[in-house]
């Protein structure tokens, strides 16, 4: 009996022993990962400390006042620059700036002995760095307004010379400065309030797609500006035919033609000329399909594999269907790509950490890759010039300035078309680019144009020379 | 030296000898108490003052004369002060409140000495002892409050009683007299002579299984799990029957799998055991804000007062230890599952020493109640384990707990014979 009682006692001593382990390894293994995860409480006892993210002309778009994170930009932001909350945890480049937003824990590492002996509060004095933005509240506050309430979609502003974000502003969106009021609908909300489609929203890119096919063809030399083509309403390959998004004839044109008037049947005639070599050669000169490797989070652009594709898909893609699904800040750096005369700049969001020590440090804008030569980007151009002036994008004309744009509508099982407008202006010296996507809305032309012409109507006075 | 001398001889020490250790832990307790602790105003020092004397009388006076263990009392006594001390920085009402359920616990055990010390009385003592529970369980049902749950508490004017833990006692004495008379027929039985087989296990089964029952119908899943693992240990002390007692336990934990798919509310626990980061909103709330209270606390502890034990939920009761080992840090919550270390290892050694198969039959269940409810505390809060509603005992706040668990450590206490210093 007493064999019995000590072999007992043994699995009561294991038994402590492996509690033992498991508290060790939660309060030293596990210990800095835990604390730093969203929902520590904790955290907000040092947001009090929290750096501030900045627009590019020195106005706040997130700072602290007492315990309070306030976002000056409200609704016309609130996906991009995200939230931080010790409640909700963190979003967008208040969660992808963290590492340098945040003031350090009160509690440091209490492995370090040292620390016993310092004075408590110390390290509580410690505050996060900043950063500068390339952003712009102004511009995002007229996209915001340009931008109709009770639709689903994105809009996206870039300046095509140094790759710079100037706004992202999605539909539905929120106030984040009344995160708690809203919360439980934020989270439920099937329209999805805080995604951000702007930057992960991917959607089939339809005919704006054109762009990148206009740009091959015409770059590799398959196509020239003078050929004529035939569009007698439909195209078959195989079982498959092709036909237009309303089922019309254009007719014989020339490729401006064929590109103002967006006939799929054309196009996908010239993809199918420029064959599957040459076509992925140029999505990957635009990048298309790879991480847009920018400070916010992203989705990555789903484009089939080569190897799977067979000529009747490559015919859609070329009119950008075919499983091509990509994010509305694709389409604006493959506007801006023409616009910037054929040079790729990367997209870019920060413009200056400023580090708790003083340091500063400047991202400077870069190349990301020189797409085509200048010589196609002009001839791009001009007939997305004439898409604006007497093709399907007319709604965006406006008067006194030059619009060179491109149409889209993006068809999907489950719903009415994706409609997309991607633009810039003056399209003499473009300053601006501008991608507009409506979900289940129809056809480009008629819904997302019109905003897009609102906001450059907005953005363009207040955006320099 | 053999145990019988041990046991009948044991010498009549020096009372200031006995006392030594409980003294010298008072004093330290006393000290840090009366320092970290607003004593001025609300919390009145003499509260404390009638607690340390209260432990002085407990241990001054055995009411058989003899001289019994030296040790536990002293670390009953440490653990309490330190259970105090954190239970009034989360809410300084619930410590004068848990400080008060230790007074009426102590004079409890020092005024009830003289009835405690017959306890060989209750030898022969089985079914009432299961009649009694039902009849608690019963009135519980029909009178009890719920809460979180869970129907597990009389309102009796200003106070609340949670009759499952006297039952808790209550099960040990019907397992203890059970066992001691039909355990070694238990040894002897075998699997192919089912009649007496059936004999000797149903009633042990149906009077331990009426209490379980219920436990499981009041959705109390952790003190059923705390009865069933005293089962088994006492059974298989009782009866060296490894074979018996896996049955059990593949039984119970079919029983357990039911349960799981029965209760809502043992599916949740088991859920944020498994992954507390999911749904923080929800159901793992509490358990997250626990596990960022630990690992605030790092190695050190930010130190009293320094840390924000606040956040957990219930932390007085569910994860009094959370808070403790935030502010304290691992050191302190090491050091505290030493002291109940030593409790259980002691509380298995009066059993050894014991003097016959009943006394030691129910030191075996007091101190199996101990490390159960230890492991299964302390284990949730560290997520070793689901969390039960289970309390760490003598140190999260719980009236009714602190004083069940102080008349069975009084009875460990009793069992036991100091160890005469040439007995080495």
């Amino acid at each position: 009996m007493r064999g019995r009682l000590t072999r007992a006692v043994l699995v009561f001593i294991v038994l402590l022993v492996l509690v033992a382990a498991q508290e060790v390894r939660v309060q030293i293994a596990q210990q800095q990962s835990i604390s730093e995860r969203p929902g520590n409480p904790r955290r907000s006892l040092s947001n009090e400390r929290r750096g501030a993210l900045l627009d590019a002309a020195g106005n706040a778009l997130a700072l602290t006042k007492g315990a309070r994170r306030i976002y000056p930009a409200g609704t016309a932001l609130a996906q991009l620059v995200g939230y931080a909350s010790s409640q909700y945890g963190e979003s967008g480049l208040e969660s992808a700036l963290d590492s340098v937003l945040a003031a350090p824990l009160p509690t440091s590492s209490s492995m370090d002995v040292a620390s016993l002996f310092r004075q408590t509060g110390q390290a509580a004095n410690a505050s996060g760095g900043d950063v500068v933005l390339t952003l712009r509240e102004d511009i995002a506050k007229a996209v915001d307004d340009a931008m109709p309430q009770g639709i689903h979609g994105a809009a996206i502003v870039v300046d095509p010379r140094n790759g710079a974000i100037l706004a992202a502003v999605n539909r539905p969106t929120f106030d984040p400065n009344a995160l708690a009021a809203q919360w439980k609908n934020l989270r439920t909300n099937p329209t999805s309030p805080l995604l951000d489609r702007a930057f992960a929203g991917l959607y089939p890119p339809g005919s704006t797609f054109k762009m990148v096919t206009a740009s091959a063809a015409l770059d590799n030399g398959v196509v020239v500006m003078s050929d004529t083509f035939t569009d007698p309403g439909y195209f078959a390959i195989g079982n498959f035919r092709v036909q237009n998004d309303r089922g019309e004839i254009t007719g014989t044109q020339d490729l401006t033609g064929a590109f103002a008037l967006s006939s799929n049947v054309d196009f996908a005639q010239i993809g199918l000329r420029l064959g599957l070599d040459s076509f992925y050669d140029y999505l990957h000169r635009f990048h298309v399909g790879d991480e847009l490797e920018v400070a916010a989070p992203s989705s990555r652009d789903e484009v089939p594999a080569k190897d799977t594709v067979i000529p009747s898909e490559l015919a859609q893609m070329s009119f950008g269907q075919g499983g091509l699904a990509v994010t509305p800040l694709r389409m604006a750096l493959v506007g801006a790509t023409i616009a910037n005369q054929g040079v790729l700049m990367r997209p870019q969001l920060v413009k200056q950490f400023r580090f708790p020590s003083g340091r500063l440090l400047d991202v400077p804008p870069a190349i990301w890759e020189r797409v085509m030569s200048q010589t196609t980007a002009d001839q791009v151009r001009t007939m997305m010039i004439a898409v604006v002036r007497n093709g399907t994008g007319t709604a965006a004309r406006i008067a006194g300035v030059t619009v060179a744009g491109k149409t889209g509508t993006g068809t999907h099982t489950g719903g009415p078309p994706d409609a997309w407008f991607v633009c810039f202006a003056p399209a003499e010296h473009p300053r601006l680019v501008v991608a507009v996507l409506v979900e289940d809305a129809g056809y480009g032309g008629a819904v997302a144009a019109p905003i897009a012409r609102g906001i450059l109507q907005a953005a363009l006075p207040m955006y320099g020379k | 030296m053999t145990v019988s001398t041990l046991a009948s001889d044991a010498p009549r020490a020096s009372r200031f000898r006995s006392l030594a250790p409980l003294l010298v832990v008072l004093a330290i307790a006393g000290l840090g108490l009366t320092l970290l602790l607003p004593l001025n105003g609300w919390f009145p020092w003499w509260e404390l003052a009638i607690v340390a004397a209260l432990f002085i009388a407990w241990q001054a006076f055995p009411p058989d004369g003899l001289a019994h263990d030296r040790t536990l009392i002293p670390i009953v006594a440490a653990i309490c002060s330190l259970g105090i001390l954190e239970i009034s920085r989360i809410d300084p009402y619930l410590g004068r409140h848990q400080t008060g359920s230790l007074i009426a616990g102590l004079l409890i055990v020092v005024l009830g000495q003289r009835l405690f010390v017959q306890f060989r009385r209750l030898a022969h003592v089985t079914y009432p002892w299961v009649l009694i529970s039902l009849a608690l369980f019963i009135a519980l049902h029909y009178f009890g409050q719920e809460v979180n749950g869970a129907r597990l508490w009389f309102h009796i004017g200003p106070f609340n009683a949670q009759p499952v833990e006297a039952i808790k006692l209550f099960m040990v004495f019907f397992m203890a007299a059970y066992l001691a008379d039909k355990g070694q027929a238990i040894a002897a039985v075998r699997w192919r002579e089912l009649g007496t087989y059936a004999r000797l296990i149903v009633p042990l089964v149906l009077g331990w299984g009426v209490s379980i029952l219920t436990l499981v119908l009041q959705h109390d899943v952790g003190m059923a799990g705390l009865f069933l693992g005293i089962l088994l240990v006492m059974l298989y002390v009782a009866s060296r029957r490894l074979d018996i007692v896996f049955v059990f336990l593949v039984v119970s934990i079919a029983g357990a799998w039911v349960a799981v798919h029965s209760f809502p509310y043992v599916q949740t626990r088991i859920g944020v055991w498994l992954d507390p980061w999911n749904d923080p909103l929800g159901r793992g709330y509490q358990a997250e804000q626990a596990y960022f209270s630990l690992a605030a606390g790092g190695v050190l502890g930010t130190g009293y007062h320094q840390g924000h034990p606040g956040f957990i939920p219930d932390a007085a009761t569910d994860y009094t230890f959370a808070a403790w080992a935030e502010e304290f840090g691992l050191i302190g919550g090491l050091a505290l599952i030493a002291l109940y270390g030593v409790l259980i290892v002691r509380g298995f050694g009066i059993a050894f020493y014991a003097a016959d198969r009943f006394t030691m039959l129910l030191a075996t269940g007091f101190a199996a109640t101990l490390g159960i409810q230890v492991f299964v505390i302390i284990g949730g809060v560290v997520g070793l384990l689901p969390l039960t509603g289970i309390t760490l005992p003598f140190f999260s706040y719980g009236g009714s707990s602190i004083v069940a668990n102080l008349i069975m450590l009084n009875f460990l206490w009793l069992f036991s014979r100091e160890r005469a210093p040439d007995s080495v």
